[in-house]
């Protein structure tokens, strides 16, 4: 913090330090690339890596993170929190409903605003949310700056899809403020999924991607057709009424209820209680994703009494049972929103606070075919923190443009260069000795162009016909024979299972295939040896022409062909 | 395996037959994010193919 000099960093100077920057609605966190070359989440002077997103005054003084949400108890009035989504916006349009239990949000001379004593006056201010904001980066980026010992001059911050122009000027505004330039904003989901991919080493797949985003306040789901490391967003879906609060809520009525059968009071009746029961309640929440019991303890919740209590986490899963399933059919409703089927859907990516919860992320396993990978820690072992991914990905997107210039980015990311054809249906081969309505996928349908594919075919011997098609992803459901008959179901040992059996008769097997559309072309290669290779290589260029080359590896010569463009492939459509 | 009247597009290139087109696209877009985007706006930017960026 002690040099502000550099407000305009030269770009590739070695002054230039950019982070990024998750913001959320309840916690942010902030993450750089370290000396080393890895990703590394910082933690502030409280040693958290999760901060809570919350601004608390006490006598002039400025309390954030972790010290501010304790503040919600006995200091609420002066305590602001989510305030994320209420940046660049109008206050008829916000849903102050989180902000019940600490300061409200007003409106004040046409913006929005909070009323809280934020100095040694005993008069409350107006301080506006752009304010806030400014505030609240500020506390983050000299927890960046203390942790490394270099002032913070860029950042590249995480927000949800949705969000909208008004709020990522308003964001870039309150970080000019405090001389961060924000180099971009990255979507969340594509955070996440950037954190992801660049654990491996390995050239990028492509693999179609669900990443859902369980946060506090709110969740949110996308689906991303992974293609060579490119990323395109085919849907996403958002319900702003769930989250981690809601799970809160299930704790708090069910310490509340136990509490109150006892000393006969209602502890959700009282502001302070109530705060009291919302903290500790998160924190059994917490508890309950790492170990199967915890214990809820609160000094003096109502009427002076205190309150011990322990829960285990299957009672604790049954009483969130319908919550859960919220979340599920969020999942499913993007899939569903992209048109697309569980089986197209090859990685699943939670992210979040909330995705901690192992439950959730077993039903969301549930929902998928075995082969698609469910990346949370209950579910995958070596799995990042669901917390940690959108900071972790924007540190990533930040060091990767840090050394460009703002005038490089703005070009680059102009629609110009972003909005491309992307091909509609997979083109792939036939081969010789296989079933006819065998098709092997070279590029996978939602490949943007221009794109390039190699694949090798092996394992081929004589006069080999290869047959390059295109093909539309089908499912194919297959109804099991029925296998018992009546009597026989009778006769065996059937009392108990006979309704599960009734249940479990329609089952079906879905299967994805793919449904050849028409030939592209065919290539011939005669007399080959046992086992031999063949590579193809299919490159469709921006007009959507197909260059197809076939080699025969170890062997002579090659072929080539090109397929020309159709004509005119005027598509304003999309 | 091919038909014993298979023939190729022409003479210069008889192991090749040329039988139908891609089908129209539709324009999406991509997220401008990760290296493997960076390296696309550049040869966009720059109109280079990928063989050609593969050289450099």
């Amino acid at each position: 913090m002690s040099d502000d000099s550099n407000g305009v960093p030269t770009p590739g100077s070695p002054e230039q330090y950019a982070i990024g920057i998750s913001f959320g609605n309840s916690y942010s966190s902030i993450a750089h690339i370290s000396g080393e070359g890895k990703v590394e989440v910082i933690a502030n002077e409280e040693g958290d890596r999760q901060i809570p997103s919350i601004l608390s005054y006490i006598d002039g003084e400025e309390y954030h993170g972790t010290q501010a949400k304790s503040q919600l108890v006995r200091n609420s009035k002066n305590t602001v929190a989510y305030f994320r989504d209420y940046i660049g916006k109008e206050y008829k349009s916000i849903d102050p409903t989180p902000c019940h239990a600490s300061a409200h949000p007003i409106e004040s001379n046409g913006v929005i605003a909070f009323s809280v004593q934020d100095t040694e006056s005993a008069t409350a201010n107006d301080v506006t949310v752009p304010e806030i904001a400014i505030r609240h980066l500020r506390r983050l980026k000299n927890s960046a700056t203390d942790f490394s010992g270099k002032a913070v001059t860029a950042a590249v911050v995480a927000v949800p899809t949705d969000a909208n122009e008004e709020q990522k000027t308003a964001i870039t505004k309150a970080a000019a403020n405090i001389q961060v330039e924000v180099l971009q904003y990255i979507p969340e989901p594509i955070a996440a999924l950037l954190a992801y991919d660049s654990r491996s080493t390995e050239p990028a797949t492509d693999k179609i991607v669900l990443v859902a985003d369980f946060g506090g306040n709110r969740s949110d789901a996308a689906i991303i057709a992974s293609r060579g490391g490119m990323y395109s967003i085919l849907a996403t879906a958002h319900d702003y009424e769930l989250g981690g609060a809601q799970l809160d809520q299930i704790l708090i009525d069910h310490f509340a209820k136990e509490f109150e059968k006892k000393h006969k009071s209602d502890p959700r009746k009282n502001e302070r209680s109530l705060a009291k029961l919302k903290l500790e309640a998160e924190a059994v929440k917490k508890a309950l994703s790492l170990s199967s019991s915890a214990t809820f303890s609160v000094e003096s919740l109502a009427d002076g009494v205190d309150f011990r209590s322990t829960i285990n986490r299957s009672r604790y899963e049954i009483s969130a049972f319908k919550v859960f399933g919220r979340f599920t059919r969020l999942v499913e409703e993007v899939v569903k929103k992209a048109e697309l089927d569980v089986l197209d859907v090859d990685e699943v990516i939670l992210s979040g606070g909330t995705s901690h919860t192992p439950k959730i992320a077993k039903n969301i396993q549930a929902i998928f075919p075995e082969s698609t990978q469910v990346l949370a820690p209950a579910t995958t072992p070596s799995s990042l923190n669901p917390s940690e991914l959108s900071a972790r990905g924007a540190a990533l997107q930040a060091s990767l443009i840090q050394e460009f210039e703002k005038e490089d980015i703005e070009q680059s990311t102009h629609e110009m260069v972003t909005v491309t054809p992307h091909i509609t249906k997979a083109i792939g081969y036939q081969v010789t000795g296989q079933s006819s309505d065998s098709f092997t996928v070279i590029v996978p349908p939602d490949t943007a162009v221009p794109a390039r594919r190699t694949t090798v075919i092996d394992g081929l011997e004589g006069d080999v016909l290869i047959r390059v098609c295109d093909a539309e992803r089908d499912i194919k459901v297959t109804k099991p024979e029925p296998t018992a008959k009546p009597e026989a179901n009778g006769a065996k040992d059937s009392d108990d299972e006979d309704s599960d059996d009734e249940d479990d008769e329609p089952e079906e097997t879905r299967e994805k295939v793919w449904k050849v559309k028409q030939a592209l072309a065919e290539f011939v290669f005669k007399g080959l040896k046992k086992g031999s290779k063949v590579e193809v290589t299919a490159n469709v260029d921006v007009d959507i022409a197909l260059n197809l080359s076939a080699r025969h590896l170890s062997g002579k010569g090659g072929v080539r062909g090109e397929i020309k463009a159709a004509e005119v492939t005027e598509n304003g459509s999309a | 395996p091919p038909s014993a009247d298979w023939k190729g597009d022409s003479d210069a290139n008889p192991h090749f037959k040329s039988l139908g087109k891609l089908s129209a696209p539709i324009n999406r877009k991509i997220e401008p994010y990760g290296a493997q985007f960076l390296a696309y706006a550049r040869r966009k930017r720059h109109g280079r193919t990928f063989s050609e960026d593969d050289r450099i």
